[in-house]
């Protein structure tokens, strides 16, 4: 038997070949789609129209990367999709660690109600508030800037965020708030001196969550900023696309840039992923 | 730690005031003009260039929209239903300005003189009487054919559908190459399967829109659907011709896959590109008809227009005037290898030195019909888009896709 | 910051004292302090324009009438009601809630008991796990358009390669729509298999231990331990699932956009082509509010479901 298995089916599988084939399912299902793509960024046009189709590039050539970074200025795509992501993050997590601290510790007359109205707003089909959104955006001059896409990418993982940092919240026992403060911190000292550490790997959860929404987005960033030097990179991947022609060779390698880093970041932080979703156990 | 965390997002707070951009305040005019990405924005640019040489005092920015003319409008229909005066002068697909005049987004160009351009963009850019944009340039649908394939067994380009079947499978029989198809068109529900309903349907004599009001033919439109389901039927076309957009058919006559494809200009250039299988192997023709009717085809390109919410309105028609004149026209003709949108260009000599083919373009474009002049344009594409993509799946019958769309355009155009 | 202002707190009594008052409000106070930021950010960005929203859809707006707005009543939501349109792309969109949400559930369980098993290089798996996730939306519909397509697709080349015929997936709507429940399926799995994962760790181990020396077989452990004490995990991702796929979009807007005819339409891409495409603003509100109503109930339910089991813990 093996001890270290924590789950009943999954000790079922314990033997070696049994994992090898686990891992195998696991890397196929999730990178398949991913390695499609890298083989396509090497494939030529061409090629793509071959019957029966290829899987492996004929005469695999590195074109394609560098039609990418000349026809649009990928690098600059890249810089503000992850200036705006990582921002709005940061206002995101600012944000919901002030509201899920009220509604995890104080007694509110209103809790469950405050608490439905944040999940009621996130059910809002983002599609139809596009003109208003627009029109707010006029209206605070804020067209053409990062922070009109920071602002409602804040707003749009507000509400998950606000939720998972309330469940990591309750689970911290008063006890160690009230010595804070009895040491002599305020209030707030103690919601980021003991408070917010202590459920750090809930905050690093809600950050991921808010880091990959912003990632995410499409239509306010097409819409929001025009300003070629302000595109992210979902809107700028699509501007490789002819008024006919969806050229997948050159697409596939702007896509591979835009994976990369990410699933650099993946690698590096996966167990902190994980364990930051462990930790709070992600109650409701 | 965690002190230096909430400074750190202080300072970020803070910071957002100098993200965002400061307007300049200059006295001269900045004309702001949006094109597609796709519509050659360098070499406007050298005809602004010439623009703010002669005319002191004006500047003029290009606004580059998304790739795709769905694209863009889904930008414009935000910026424009905001009532924004951020953009002065539009360029807008020639589907577009009826709806842009309707819904207050243009202003009429009071000056111009239509007769000088190909008709049909009299007919495209006039709604109630007024000109509302003036053209940028002309496209159409053209039947590109293999000139070596049929020179082969002695076929002449076919005047109808008919005849292009006979020749299809004349070649194919001669081939025994079951990777070439007969014909590729655009099945797919995106707006070139308007226009592939469209060109039989015109070639029974028939018109969608009379005067304004819904003309629809209900017969004439079951024979056009039928006449497509049956070269997918017959195998003159692929079986998934439901799943073919523009581009397909040009990668697959690119790659020397097909004998006849309908298609856009822009497929020409590529045609004899490097990449191409058919270099010097490929003609153009007008489309066929279908028996005992008359040849006809789509009318495509791009129109200027000015935005009704532009602070600027007198400079920006000035402008729109000049790139709509026959000087540009020629200029990027020569340059861009955009079709003009003045007949007498197609047999200027520097132009025909530049691009020869344009030659046997003319007779093509000058008879090509527009889509439905009307405001609702869009719901229009999208009743017959759909119906022309369920009838090829195989989902509904042409009797009852002509019936749907008859329905539905009812219903659009009151 | 903070510690500057607890040096001074604590050396200087009273002016920690008006100090306090400022930073140890009463909990009225800092709860409106606390909750202000967030109700300004949701009520300039989403109760205003929904306000807006609410408001149009009581009115004849459409911009390519060229008329005026008109204060029309109900007669949006009456349109609704004889719209063939509008009932196909609600019945789709409820259909995709019930068939990608279960199933975004049950690939994610498995997919979450597999990567949990002792694996000795940990990233590769937790990559997998978590790529469909981060890919964008938009482009993961692309990608799984290009799948599907009958000539140049991946899945009817595998198909041939085990002898099986190909299809032409998107020339049929039952197909289609089942294209398009995989892709979906597939991208939403990722995240559910994160959370699941993450709940499976939090169960002690001497829990099975203990199950180990009662007796109790695997299966038995798997439905007696490690399902009851998931539920919780679960019915928070399902809750932001089950939201997310009424508001399903871009898989089928890049697939087949809507198609072939309509048969493949979800009522988000119906109101983004009314609002966007037909400019008819005031339908194009009426059917968001609709939609709106639609996901509150579900939340509402869920939320019954959450305050049920905390009443039963």
């Amino acid at each position: 038997m093996n001890a270290s298995v924590s789950s009943g089916v999954g000790s079922l599988l314990s033997g070696k070949p049994l994992r090898a084939i686990a891992a195998l399912i696991l890397v196929v299902n999730g990178l398949f789609p991913a390695l499609w793509i890298l083989l396509t960024s090497f494939k030529t046009e061409a090629e793509l129209t071959m019957k029966p189709i290829t899987w492996l590039p004929h005469a695999a050539t590195l074109r394609n990367y560098s039609q990418a970074f000349s026809d649009q200025p990928l690098l600059t795509f890249l810089y503000n999709s992850f200036m705006v992501a990582l921002l709005s993050t940061a206002l995101t997590l600012l944000v919901s660690v002030l509201a899920a601290y009220a509604l995890a510790r104080l007694n509110l007359r209103f809790r469950g109600l405050i608490m439905s109205v944040i999940i009621a707003v996130s059910t809002f089909p983002l599609v139809t508030l596009l003109v208003p959104l627009f029109e707010t955006m006029r209206a605070l001059n804020l067209l053409n800037t990062w922070t009109a896409l920071i602002l409602p990418y804040t707003v749009l993982s507000l509400p998950v965020c606000t939720l998972v940092l309330t469940s990591f919240f309750e689970a911290i026992p008063r006890d160690l708030e009230n010595a804070a403060m009895i040491d002599g911190c305020t209030r707030f000292g103690a919601l980021f001196k003991v408070v917010v550490p202590l459920s750090a790997p809930g905050v690093f959860t809600a950050g991921i969550l808010a880091f990959v929404n912003s990632w995410d987005e499409f239509l306010l960033a097409l819409s929001f900023n025009s300003n070629p030097g302000l595109r992210t990179l979902p809107v700028g991947i699509q501007l490789y696309q002819g008024e006919f022609a969806f050229p997948w060779p050159i697409i596939s390698a702007a896509l591979v840039v835009g994976i990369v880093p990410v699933a650099i970041l993946i690698v590096i932080f996966q167990e902190r992923v994980v364990s930051g979703l462990t930790a709070g156990g992600l109650k409701g | 730690m965690s002190s230096g965390c909430v400074s750190r997002m202080a300072g970020l707070l803070l910071g957002f005031g100098a993200f965002a951009f400061a307007t300049d305040a200059s006295a001269e005019t900045t004309l702001k003009m949006f094109v597609t990405s796709q519509g050659q924005p360098g070499i406007w640019r050298k005809v602004l260039d010439q623009y703010e040489a002669r005319n002191p005092g004006v500047k003029v920015a290009i606004e580059l929209g998304g790739a795709t003319s769905d694209l863009q409008a889904q930008y414009l229909n935000t910026v424009l239903t905001a009532k924004d005066s951020s953009l002065d002068v539009l360029m807008l697909d020639v589907i577009r300005p009826a709806q842009f005049a309707a819904a207050g987004w243009t202003s009429p160009i009071a000056s111009a003189n239509m007769s000088s351009y190909l008709r049909a963009y009299a007919e495209a850019n006039t709604v109630d009487g007024k000109v509302v944009a003036l053209p940028a340039f002309a496209d159409s649908m053209f039947l590109y054919y293999r000139k070596d394939l049929l020179d082969k067994y002695g076929l002449k380009p076919p005047a109808t559908w008919d005849e292009l079947a006979t020749a299809a499978k004349k070649i194919a029989d001669g081939e025994q190459n079951p990777g070439l198809q007969g014909l590729s068109f655009q099945g797919k529900a995106i707006e070139g399967a308007v226009c592939t309903f469209l060109v039989p349907y015109w070639s029974q004599g028939k018109a969608v829109v009379k005067d304004g009001k819904l003309d629809f033919d209900r017969e004439a439109a079951t024979k056009s659907l039928a006449l497509w389901k049956s070269f997918a039927d017959s195998g003159v076309a692929k079986k998934n011709i439901a799943e073919v957009a523009t581009d397909d058919t040009r990668k697959e006559f690119q790659a020397g896959n097909v004998v006849f494809a309908v298609n856009w200009a822009y497929a020409w250039a590529m045609t004899q590109g490097a990449d191409s299988a058919v270099v010097g192997k490929v003609g153009v023709a007008r489309l066929p008809a279908v028996t005992g009717g008359e040849q006809a085809t789509c009318l495509g390109g791009w129109e200027w227009g000015v935005s009704a919410f532009s602070k600027n309105q007198e400079e920006a028609k000035k402008l729109v005037e000049f790139l709509s004149s026959p000087e540009v026209s020629k200029f990027m003709a020569i340059n861009g290898s955009l079709l003009p949108s003045y007949p007498n260009l197609y047999k200027d000599a520097d132009v025909t030195k530049a691009v020869p083919w344009f030659a046997d373009a003319q007779p093509i474009v000058e008879t090509a019909k527009p889509r439905p002049v009307t405001p609702r344009y869009n719901e229009v594409s999208e009743a017959i888009r759909t119906t022309v993509n369920a009838v090829l799946a195989g989902v509904t019958t042409p009797a009852d896709g002509a019936a749907q769309i008859e329905a539905r355009l009812k219903r659009i155009l009151r | 910051m903070e510690s500057m202002v607890k040096n001074a707190a604590g050396r200087v009594d009273t002016r920690r004292a008006i100090l306090s008052r400022w930073l140890d409000p009463d909990e009225t106070t800092l709860a409106v302090l606390l909750l202000a930021p967030a109700a300004i950010l949701l009520g300039v960005m989403i109760v205003y324009p929904v306000g807006r929203l609410i408001y149009t859809s009581f009115l004849d707006l459409s911009l390519t009438s060229g008329l005026p707005a008109r204060f029309a009543g109900l007669a949006n939501y009456q349109q609704m009601l004889d719209d063939p349109v509008f009932w196909q792309a609600t019945w789709n969109t409820i259909l995709i809630t019930l068939i990608t949400v279960p199933g975004a559930l049950l690939v994610g369980l498995g997919l979450a008991l597999l990567a949990n098993l002792p694996f000795q290089m940990r990233w590769p798996v937790r990559l997998s796990l978590l790529i469909p996730w981060a890919l964008p939306l938009a482009f993961a519909g692309l990608i799984f358009a290009w799948f599907f397509h009958s000539e140049y697709g991946v899945v009817n080349d595998v198909l041939g390669r085990i002898g099986l015929p190909g299809v032409i997936w998107f020339n049929s709507p039952r197909l289609a729509f089942a294209a398009i429940c995989l892709a979906i399926i597939w991208k939403a799995s990722s995240f559910m298999a994160m959370i699941i994962l993450a709940g499976l760790q939090t169960i002690p181990r001497s829990l099975y231990e203990a199950a180990d020396v009662d007796g109790a077989g695997r299966v038995r452990q798997f439905f007696e331990i490690t399902l009851p004490l998931l539920k919780p995990t679960i019915v928070v991702a399902l809750i932001f699932r089950t939201i997310t796929s009424l508001q399903t979009f871009d898989i089928p807007y890049m697939m087949t956009g809507g198609g072939p005819g309509t048969s493949t339409a979800t009522l988000a891409m119906y109101i983004h082509q009314n609002t966007v495409s037909f400019l008819d603003l005031g339908y194009g509100s009426a059917l968001a509010v609709v939609m709106f109503g639609l996901s509150m109930c579900v939340t509402a339910l869920y939320l019954r479901m959450i305050r049920g089991s905390e009443r039963a813990s």
